[in-house]
């Protein structure tokens, strides 16, 4: 069992392990980054240590996701309520419209409101992360048998232990489902946040970008890769098997 | 409609209260002596004095009462309502203008304030509502927009100082060509993507291995950050161009259009060869069946009933893929293939925020019209989803 | 004629129907039926070689269908099956004319046949011609199903469940539509159905197949009086049998001239089953019943004995 067990999570540890490896690796690394660019002058991103820029970009994505979460499926299920229902055409409309807006566009015209730095893009990526979760957790909700509710009120159940003890557990997959797309795209999305100077694993790349360093480039590129497979196969491991 | 005593409509009523409690309170506009100092707010009642406000603030009442009983002839009127507010939007900024922008000082600017956005984002918000309630769709729902589009048109002449104008006015030819720009770039990634997509889908039927590998490339694509995959084509696109002279006549090279134009067909497949791939298998088998029990060919059941049926679905593929297209160019400025981003980074740079809105709502536009085009032809194709007017069996 | 001799079919290890031997004559109404995985629509698949037999032959009107191209045969003969498979994108009309086309039928010829069709099944071509699939409810998608199976004029009709998805009102409708269609038409029909009433109340012949071989053959009465076993008992309903085949037998067959005696109160049409008329007397206490033609004029009479069959084979009293 606990062989099985270890087994289970070997994935999400080798990604881990990875990713550590590139932040803190410094400078046994810079052989391997030689490869790629043979005649920088450095090859190793010097401004400030992976690690530190890691753990930024961890948090944005966390704030982001996290807000998205609560309000997304907090918003969803009060419009599946009797009261909220008037709501809900109108807050599914407003979730697939903000897909549609470009996150670069979000966060040009947030940093006018919210100036440089780290809350533009915890905005733009709460918009464009909102909508898989809030699109999951209605289809989730809506797609409970109905014989299963019509037993539950039968039953005598009230309406809050309907949704905690009915409604959301059989919602579940379906609701963690959305919060995977929604955090694994955010993830890649973050790193947008480095053009309007929020310091995370964006940053390595757009100084590529600007020095002319496939180095630099190539370290931001690889930890978000790396973080996404991570988050990605922590998810995994939660969901049950998809069929 | 119910015959019913109509309800009380919580989201016009809420959207109401909501927009004046916005317009009351939060600055309507911004007046700057020049393009890096930051403006003074000024809120409407600041503007227009309380007893001014206070009556701009009526037909959002008036909204209010309506919502208490909306039946069907309250729905049109406030329908109605919300696409004049809509539409004098504009006005606002003209009467701001006029009032708060010293002629003397032609670097003078207006700059828009959160109460405008807002009020913009909660009437758009009432006009999507309303809009469900009435079961408008088609045509009709196409031009609530098109409408309200005129008329700020029409309103343009007098917002001459407003920030956004007068950043365009140093460069419409820019501008212009930025578009075009923009439209090339997410037009031809579409393009290529659709036509690549439909082959590698098709291969994709012919083998499960060629489907497991496909998809197992075009995830791991998708997993770069779109500003990644910019930046490593960078390099071996300047080497190829570099070794190879007639790439670099047609114009390849490390920056510029090349490197973007991969990079978004790169992301443009993924989304595109699903689309392809799901449509092209989940025809239901019975009409597959019935299709090949009544003596079709291969060929004809592939073209008159395969195709067909998937139109809907790869439409909403390409739908899909233009609005990520059309957000992901504008990353692409940042390797120097222009575009509508371009405004965006050099507005960033130069804290010049003006500027930064001159490129993103352009780009927002496109993706809302975008969206709604290819949708709109999506449903149009989709005989499936045909309400029934419920004949006896 | 279809004749099917010693035909095999093995899916990898398993074989689905094995060494069965079948005739289906010109106009005859011949129904499969069995349990689910029995074989019987394997059976029905090979016949227009949608799925291709393994061992033996079959014959259509005396040739092996390996001798025709397989599409060409297919156009030959009628296809309707439970999802009836119409073309979400096109027109009832289109999808009627869909074989017709197939084989090239000047356009004028095409409409006019469709347009035969639908009236043929009672759906007005003003107002079904321009609907989709979608707007039909499923009484009349499977009319349009089996119109589309007609339009070619086939000899041969292939029938895959086609009422299974319907509620049972539907369904009775459409089964006498089919008798009555067939009455007119006298085409060669083979029909899968795992619905014993429905097979019992369409067949000529009947079919009965179980894990892949023909457990029994014959007529719904024969098969009713004689079941081969206790599989083919249960299927026709166990004790129950015995009300089926009065439900198949009509009372002018068992139906005495009039009589000098008081003629009964109680009466019952002549064109109805033995089953109505037991229904008749049970619910008037009578075992007497007068039986009455199309202008309610007695035209014999009807005993409790005479239903039963005593004095035929002496099975009846009990």
């Amino acid at each position: 069992m606990s062989g099985r067990q270890v087994n289970a999570w070997a994935a999400p540890l080798l990604w881990l392990s990875l990713l550590l490896l590139l932040a803190l690796g410094g400078d046994w690394l810079e052989p391997l980054l030689r490869w790629s660019e043979p005649d920088a002058r450095r090859v190793l991103y010097p401004q400030a240590d992976l690690l530190t820029l890691l753990v930024r970009h961890v948090q944005v994505v966390a704030i982001a996701s996290g807000l998205a979460v609560v309000i997304g499926v907090g918003a969803a299920i009060l419009v599946t309520r009797p009261g909220g229902r008037d709501f809900l055409p109108l807050v599914a409309q407003f979730a697939s419209m903000g897909q549609t807006f470009p996150p670069v566009a979000v966060l040009a015209l947030a940093v006018p409101v919210l100036g440089f730095g780290t809350w533009p893009i915890i905005v733009a990526l709460l918009l464009y992360g909102l909508l898989p979760i809030v699109r999951n957790t209605l289809a989730g909700l809506e797609g409970v048998d109905p014989a299963v509710q019509e037993a539950a009120r039968g039953m005598g159940m009230g309406g809050a232990q309907r949704l905690w003890q009915v409604e959301l557990p059989l919602a579940a997959p379906v609701i963690l489902a959305g919060i995977r797309t929604s955090v694994t795209v955010n993830i890649a999305t973050a790193a947008l946040g480095a053009t309007v100077g929020a310091s995370n694993l964006g940053a390595p790349i757009i100084a590529g970008i600007v020095n002319n360093n496939t180095a630099y480039i190539l370290q931001g590129a690889l930890m978000i890769g790396l973080l996404a497979l991570v988050v990605d196969s922590v998810f995994a491991r939660l969901l049950p098997a998809r069929q | 409609m119910s015959r019913r005593e109509a309800p009380l409509n919580r989201v016009v009523m809420a959207l109401s209260l909501v927009a004046t409690a916005t317009w009351l309170a939060l600055p309507l506009a911004s007046v700057a002596p020049n393009r890096i100092v930051p403006g003074t707010a000024h809120t409407a009642t600041d503007l227009l004095g309380w007893p001014l406000a206070l009556l701009a603030c009526l037909p959002l009442v008036a909204l209010m009462a309506l919502s208490r009983r909306l039946d069907r002839v309250r729905c049109h009127l406030a329908l109605a309502l919300v696409l004049l507010l809509l539409m004098a939007l504009p006005g606002w900024l003209a009467i701001a203008s006029q009032w708060l922008v010293d002629p003397e000082l032609p670097q003078a600017r207006l700059g828009i304030g959160a109460a405008w956005w807002l009020s913009l984002f909660w009437l758009s918000l009432m006009l999507i509502e309303l809009r469900s309630r009435l079961a408008l769709v088609g045509w009709r729902a196409a031009l609530l927009p098109v409408v309200v589009a005129t008329a700020w048109w029409l309103q343009g002449a007098w917002l001459g100082s407003l920030a956004l104008g007068q950043e365009l006015d140093g460069r419409r030819g820019d501008f212009l060509e930025a578009v075009v720009d923009h439209l090339l770039l997410v037009g031809g990634a579409v393009g290529a993507s659709l036509v690549l997509g439909a082959l590698i889908a098709l291969a994709m039927r012919q083998s499960p291995r060629v489907e497991r590998l496909g998809f197992a490339v075009l995830n791991f694509l998708q997993t770069i950050p779109s500003l990644a995959l910019f930046g490593l084509l960078l390099a071996p696109l300047a080497w190829l161009a570099a070794r190879f002279d007639w790439l670099s006549a047609i114009g390849v090279s490390g920056i510029g259009w090349a490197p973007a134009f991969l990079a978004l067909l790169g992301y443009s497949l993924l989304p595109m060869v699903r689309n392809t791939h799901v449509a092209l298998s989940e025809v239901d088998p019975g009409v597959l069946e019935a299709a090949r029990g009544m003596g079709m060919g291969r060929g004809q059941v592939f073209r008159q009933v395969r195709l067909p049926l998937a139109l809907p679905v790869v439409i909403e593929g390409v739908r899909i893929t233009t609005v990520q297209a059309i957000g992901l160019t504008a990353v692409a400025a940042l390797i120097g293939a222009g575009g509508l981003g371009s405004f965006i980074f050099q507005g960033l740079g130069q804290a010049a925020m003006d500027l930064v809105l001159l490129g993103a709502l352009p780009i927002l536009a496109m993706a809302l019209v975008a969206d709604a085009l290819l949708g709109a032809l999506a449903r149009r194709l989709d005989h499936r989803r045909l309400a029934s007017p419920g004949g006896a069996p | 004629m279809i004749e099917l001799k010693g035909v095999t079919k093995r899916f990898g290890d398993e074989t689905a129907v094995d060494a069965i031997s079948l005739t289906v004559k010109p106009g005859e109404l011949c129904a499969l039926v069995g349990t689910s995985g029995c074989g019987k629509s394997t059976t029905l698949r090979m016949i227009n070689r949608l799925i291709e037999h393994d061992e033996g032959e079959i014959h259509i009107d005396g040739r092996p269908i390996r001798e025709f191209d397989g599409r060409l045969l297919r156009r030959r003969i009628g296809y309707a099956i439970q999802s009836t498979g119409l073309f979400p994108h096109w027109t009832v009309a289109r999808n009627i004319g869909l074989v017709p086309r197939l084989l090239k039928w000047p356009a004028a010829r095409v409409r006019e046949r469709v347009e035969e069709l639908m009236g043929l099944l009672g759906l007005p071509v003003d107002q079904f011609a321009d609907r989709y699939p979608a707007q039909l409810s499923g009484g009349q998608a499977q009319r349009v199903g089996v119109a589309r199976a007609l339009a070619a004029d086939p000899d041969i009709l292939l029938m895959d469940e086609p009422f299974g998805a319907l509620d049972p009102i539907t369904r009775e409708g459409l089964q006498a539509e089919l008798r009555d269609l067939q009455s007119r038409l006298r085409k060669t029909i083979v029909f899968v159905t795992h619905d014993m009433d429905e097979a019992l109340a369409l067949a000529d012949r009947l079919v009965v197949m179980k894990a892949g071989h023909i457990v029994q053959q014959g007529t719904p009465l024969a098969l009713l009086r004689a079941p081969a076993d206790d599989f083919v008992a249960s299927l026709l309903g166990g004790d129950d049998r015995g009300l089926k085949e009065a439900a198949i037998t009509q009372v002018a067959e068992r139906m005495l001239p009039l009589s000098p005696r008081l003629l009964p109160q109680a009466r019952v049409h002549r064109d109805a089953t033995l089953r109505q008329a037991l229904a008749v007397m049970f619910r008037e206490h009578a075992d007497r019943l007068a039986v009455v033609d199309d202008e309610a004029m007695p035209i014999g009479e009807l005993s409790l004995r005479r239903i039963v069959g005593a004095g035929r084979d002496g099975s009846g009293e009990s």
